[in-house]
């Protein structure tokens, strides 16, 4: 800014004064002197030396500088010493132009901060006479002007009476465009290949051996477009003189030449005049450098020297600024881009980096120097090439705008973003109908409706009476203009696309509600259109999606609480405070999906989806399902709280558990019993869990979340035992080992593993003991009604299943409910003895019984289901282990009542391999007396409703589909659910509620939502595990 | 033919500007030391002021226009009548207005660049 001030200073000021502002400027500055005087010819020597004292900071420009001067010398010849200074003092300015940019196109960022620590030194140091020189500047410019047109008019009419008069006349007559469009008679444009960058070049070398050549050359033009690159048109009639043309000329290669059809030949050369309109507050975009992409706004412009001063929120490391001025090493490679930040005076110093209070000597203002970088109320102000901007299309975010005004006034900084805005409307921004608001002018604040758009005016029919019937208003002038209830869709900006209702009106900011996310959103009423519509907006890019838990490139985390068009929005993962980045899809570094586990206050294991309330910080008392766990802090998901699209995040060691212990410890008395309490759950959860999530063994449909949940489950399990209290109880660990060597069917090898580490740590007996207490009060969490089957499959609560006190354990429950009877009446470690009522169903006794020791080895075994198996050891469904099994530690139990052999359970349903139900051939459903079914036998294919269920698996079935034909017995397989529809009554198969009936009162996609017969209590309930009753 | 040419731009960078109303093509320097070729009552030989009011480095796009009178794409372009030369396809910027006065005062007609 500074430097352009002098520029034009070296344009317009006139003779007298420049030499007395040389010398004030010599004598103000002891700037070379000596030199100056050395280097002084004759009248004009005063210029060279200011030109000199330019020169001398871009010692490039001396050799030039030199030649054009006698070039200039000689070319203003006779014009007399006047003449020749005449010539001489703008010739120094242009000269000094066209260098500079040659210089900054090369060196841009370097050259620039030697440039501003320069200017703002002579600038600062003589800012009087800046001043007064400005004021001075205009009266002489008149002058001039007002000589020059006299005299040019003379000159011209003189000229032009005889000559060419004619000529422009004609070309003037306005001859509409289309009668010129290209006909057969016409040139043809050809195409050629050209080297890339040289377009231009070639364009003016084939002019050039034009000229030289003469009409020789039969081409008529050759045409250069910017943007498309290593291609020139040549018109010319024949393809044969085209390539007579560009015989020989270097940038040519190619012997390529395509025909531009007729139809096209317009096209190529309608180019859209870039119309750059930059001016003081546009907003731009940095094209290059650190602050690539960022949002800059113009302070001024200097269209000469081609050169724009912005306003940036600046990006500067202070710490690396300061090792860099007090020559520390710097590291030659910029690790990071550091964030933008507005600079902090008091910081800078703090890191004793010299910050010198200056006032501008062109705007008054007073700016910060810091290492030779200016910086006003925290914006950093940097003068850069207009090559290295872009203005087209700049549509600041909202975000952007309200951090480009935090620090100054607000207020003004609202029409600033409004005018750019209203520069980037779309045709047909306004519809008849639409409401406005002025925004400008004398009508300021009038509100109306649209009646008819022109070009640029738009009529309104004004609210208020006693003005005409329509008004024209400039387009510019308007905005449209809603009220609160209003139901939008925004068409434009970062959140295009989104839907919802207008809560607030903000000037001409409105606050929606967001159809999708329920959250607020701020958008520009420009933005946005009046409709009904509700969508979903975007949720995903790439491979990243709404919520996802997601690593960021500098090492922090955070989960997406909102996608934005080009870009999402993370909550960090920073416990303190709630810290939300906006990110652009390249500065992630890729999604978290494994899943931890960490440990509550009181020590609770939690894993994702748990349930947790939050007790300290800003966020206490907030609770709800854990959504992502990571490096100890979670993602809380409450859909009460408003900000952050529901998500908190917060240590956790500062959340509990809902439902959890306190603690274990303290409750359970000693360190002992605790010690049981947290080890068993890594072997016992699989189990609860995957019965849980699995649902009949049939359910193959409802398990997508099963799915993936039995992995984690095990996952879980592992962080679970890692990270207990008892660090020292390892064996844990290998336990997973277990695990995974189940799955590619080594187990002979670790199943003895898993058992010396367990028995290394000599816990093992009071482990039991600790565990078998705990069985009855498992009984009183069965509560069907309040453990919805989904909660049932979602919530991991694992250690609480074995926990005595946990007041609810949704995973048990549905083993209880299924076999009510269970808990109290057939101890677990009886296991000879299937409670035979339990699953009112296919008893798989024997099945169990006939799995061979081996089974391990069979293709297919799942490893969840192996070490479910192997964690439920005691639990009272495996009724066919051999009664030793669960007591004994020895590498038997596991193997024989792991149904990991079982040749149908599906790898991640070991959860349906739990279930005592199927023996290893039933693949059936999940039969349960008093349904309808579909018996498929010899051939025939009748209902029936079943009335028992055999312990062998087979159903007892009355015929018709009231039950009132012959009974028969069918086999599972001959067997077939009827699948119930809306409004039947149903009897649910399996989860927590099985056995109860109800009626299916919709259908949610795979979901089934069931009002119970008995609770009147409506469930949603997978479809699967519901069937018709007659 | 019979015109004679204009100057042929000697160089091919940001030194380059446009006339803002016939569109010719030169260097910086070409400009102020020869005029515009085609709009002589501009009168920018010699005067910077004047080559920087009445021309401009933002334009778009390049044509070499060998003969004028027979190139469809000067004629479509609205050159076709002045003498061959560099041209530019468009310039963005509209001449000032005391210019746009000059030109009326010498009877030549000035069309601003059309906006998109």
């Amino acid at each position: 800014m500074v430097r352009r001030f002098d520029d034009e200073e070296d344009d317009d000021v006139e003779e007298e004064e420049y030499e007395d502002e040389e010398e004030q400027l010599l004598d103000d500055e002891d700037y070379d002197l000596d030199e100056d005087v050395g280097r002084g010819r004759g009248g004009s020597s005063k210029k060279r030396g200011r030109s000199d004292f330019i020169d001398d900071l871009a010692d490039e420009d001396d050799e030039e500088d030199e030649e054009d001067d006698d070039e200039v010398y000689g070319g203003g010849g006779g014009g007399g010493g006047r003449g020749g200074k005449r010539h001489k003092a703008p010739r120094d300015g242009s000269q000094f132009f066209d260098l500079e940019a040659q210089v900054d196109s090369d060196e841009e960022e370097e050259e620039d901060e030697g440039e501003d620590g320069f200017i703002v030194d002579s600038g600062a140091d003589m800012p009087d006479e800046d001043v007064g020189r400005r004021m001075r500047r205009p009266l002489p410019l008149r002058e001039d002007e007002q000589e020059d047109v006299e005299a040019l008019e003379r000159s011209i009419q003189a000229r032009y009476a005889r000559s060419s008069h004619a000529e422009y006349d004609e070309e003037t007559t306005d001859v509409e465009q289309q009668a010129l469009l290209p006909s057969v008679r016409d040139p043809k444009l050809w195409m050629v290949k050209c080297a890339i960058g040289r377009e231009r070049e070639t364009a003016v070398c084939l002019m050039q051996k034009y000229i030289d050549k003469g009409s020789e050359l039969q081409i008529r033009s050759v045409i250069a477009l910017d943007h498309l690159k290593n291609y020139i048109y040549i018109e010319a009639d024949k393809e044969a003189h085209v390539r007579e043309a560009i015989k020989g000329i270097r940038n040519i290669f190619g012997a390529k030449i395509m025909l531009v059809p007729i139809r096209e030949m317009t096209d190529v050369l309608s180019v859209e005049s870039k119309a750059i309109d930059l001016s003081r507050d546009t907003w731009v975009r940095m094209k290059i450098g650190t602050y690539k992409g960022d949002l800059a706004q113009v302070v001024d412009v200097d269209n000469v020297r081609q050169r724009v001063t912005v306003k940036l929120i600046p990006r500067i490391d202070l710490q690396a600024l300061a090792n860099k001025l007090e020559g520390r090493e710097v590291a030659k490679k910029k690790a990071f881009v550091p964030p933008p930040r507005f600079m902090n005076v008091d910081e800078a110093r703090e890191l004793h980096i010299r910050v010198e209070h200056r006032r501008d000597p062109m705007s008054g203002d007073y700016f910060e120097n810091i290492g030779g970088m200016l910086f006003k109320d925290g914006f950093l102000y940097k003068t850069v090439s207009m090559k290295s901007i872009s203005a087209q299309n700049i549509k600041p975010t909202f975000d952007e705008l309200e951090k480009f005004r935090t620090p100054s006034v607000k207020g003004e900084g609202e029409m600033v973003g409004l005018s750019t805005l209203f520069a980037n409307r779309k045709k047909g921004h306004f519809m008849k109908g639409d409401a406005v608001i002025v925004v400008k002018g004398d009508l300021k604040n009038l509100k109306g409706w649209v009646e008819k758009v022109e070009e640029e005016n738009v009529h309104i029919r004004p609210e208020m009476k006693g003005l005409p019937k329509t008004l024209a208003v400039n387009e510019k002038e308007l905005c449209k203009y809603f009220e609160p209830g209003n139901h939008v869709k925004v068409v434009a900006g970062t959140k295009e696309g989104a839907t919802g209702m207008v809560v607030k009106v903000e000037q001409h900011v409105l606050i929606i509600l967001s159809d999708t996310t329920k959250e607020h959103i701020r958008v520009f009423a420009d933005d946005v259109v009046e409709s009904s519509e509700v969508t979903t907006g975007v949720t995903k890019i790439g491979d990243y999606e709404l919520h996802d838990l997601v690593l960021l490139d500098n090492n922090s985390f955070g989960v997406i609480i909102r996608v934005e068009r080009e870009a999402f929005q993370v909550l960090k993962g920073v416990p303190e405070r709630p810290e939300v980045c906006l990110v652009k899809l390249r500065e992630i570094k890729c999604k978290l999906e494994k899943k931890f586990d960490v440990q509550d206050r009181y020590r609770n294991t939690v894993s994702v989806k748990d349930v947790v309330r939050i007790l300290e910080g800003s966020c206490k008392g907030k609770q709800g399902p854990v959504e992502h766990i990571y490096k100890g802090v979670l993602f809380v998901y409450d859909r009460h709280h408003l900000e952050h699209a529901g998500f908190i995040c917060a240590k956790a060691g500062s959340c509990c558990v809902v439902g959890g212990a306190r603690s274990n410890g303290n409750r359970n008395g000693d360190s002992l019993s605790r010690f049981g309490g947290f080890k068993t759950p890594p072997r016992v959860p699989p189990s609860p869990r995957r019965f849980s999530r699995g649902g009949p063994p049939f359910d193959s449909g409802g398990r997508h979340r099963g799915g993936r949940g039995g992995h984690d489950a095990l996952v879980g399990t592992t962080v679970k035992i890692r990270q207990g209290p008892y660090k020292g109880y390892r064996g844990r660990v290998v336990d997973i080992k277990v695990d995974r060597n189940f799955v590619s069917d080594n187990v002979v090898i670790s199943t003895p593993h898993r058992e010396t580490s367990r028995y290394g740590m000599g816990s093992e007996t009071p482990m039991r003991s600790a565990r078998t207490p705990l069985h009855p009060y498992m009984t009183p969490m069965r509560d069907p009604g309040a453990t919805p089957i989904h909660d049932g499959m979602r919530t991991p609560m694992r250690d609480r299943a074995w926990n005595p006190y946990a007041p609810m354990s949704p995973p048990r429950d549905n083993w209880e409910e299924g076999n009510p009877a269970s808990w109290g009446t057939s101890p677990q470690y009886q296991p000879g003895s299937p409670p035979s009522r339990a699953y009112e169903a296919p008893t798989p006794g024997s099945g169990w019984a006939s799995t061979p020791g081996g089974s391990y080895s069979e293709a297919g075994t799942p490893r969840d289901s192996g070490s479910a198996y192997g964690c439920n050891a005691p639990s009272p469904y495996m009724p066919s282990t051999p009664s030793g099994q669960p007591m004994t530690p020895s590498s038997g139990p596991y193997i024989p009542g792991t149904p990991g052999g079982q040749p149908m359970t599906p790898g991640t349903g070991g959860l349906d391999a739990m279930s005592p139900v199927i023996g290893p051939e039933s693949e059936g459903p999940w039969f349960v007396p008093d349904i309808l079914v579909n018996v498929h036998k010899s051939g025939d294919e009748t209902l029936g409703v079943i009335q028992e269920v055999l312990p062998d698996g087979s159903c007892k079935v009355a015929l018709g589909s009231s039950g009132s034909g012959d009974t028969v017995i069918a086999m599972p397989s001959e067997m077939e659910i009827i699948p119930p529809k809306k409004s039947d009554k149903i009897k649910i198969m399996g989860g927590s509620l099985r056995g109860l009936t109800g009626k299916l009162i919709g259908v949610d996609g795979t979901d089934g939502i069931v009002r119970i017969d008995d609770s009147l209590d409506v469930k949603i309930l997978d479809l699967v595990i519901l069937a018709k009753l007659p | 033919m019979g015109t004679a040419p204009a100057q042929i731009p000697t160089s091919f960078g940001h030194e380059l500007r446009a006339c803002l109303r016939c569109r010719l093509v030169k260097t910086y320097d070409q400009f102020r030391e020869s005029g515009c070729d085609n709009c002589p009552f501009f009168k920018m030989d010699g005067d910077n002021e004047r080559v920087v009011d009445c021309t401009t480095p933002n334009f778009n796009g390049m044509i070499s226009v060998m003969d004028p009178a027979r190139s469809w794409a000067a004629r479509w372009l609205r050159v076709g009548r002045f003498v061959p030369g560099c041209y530019t396809l468009a310039v963005s910027e509209a001449l000032p207005e005391d210019l746009q006065a000059l030109c009326e005062e010498v009877h030549v007609q000035y069309v601003p660049p059309k906006r998109v």
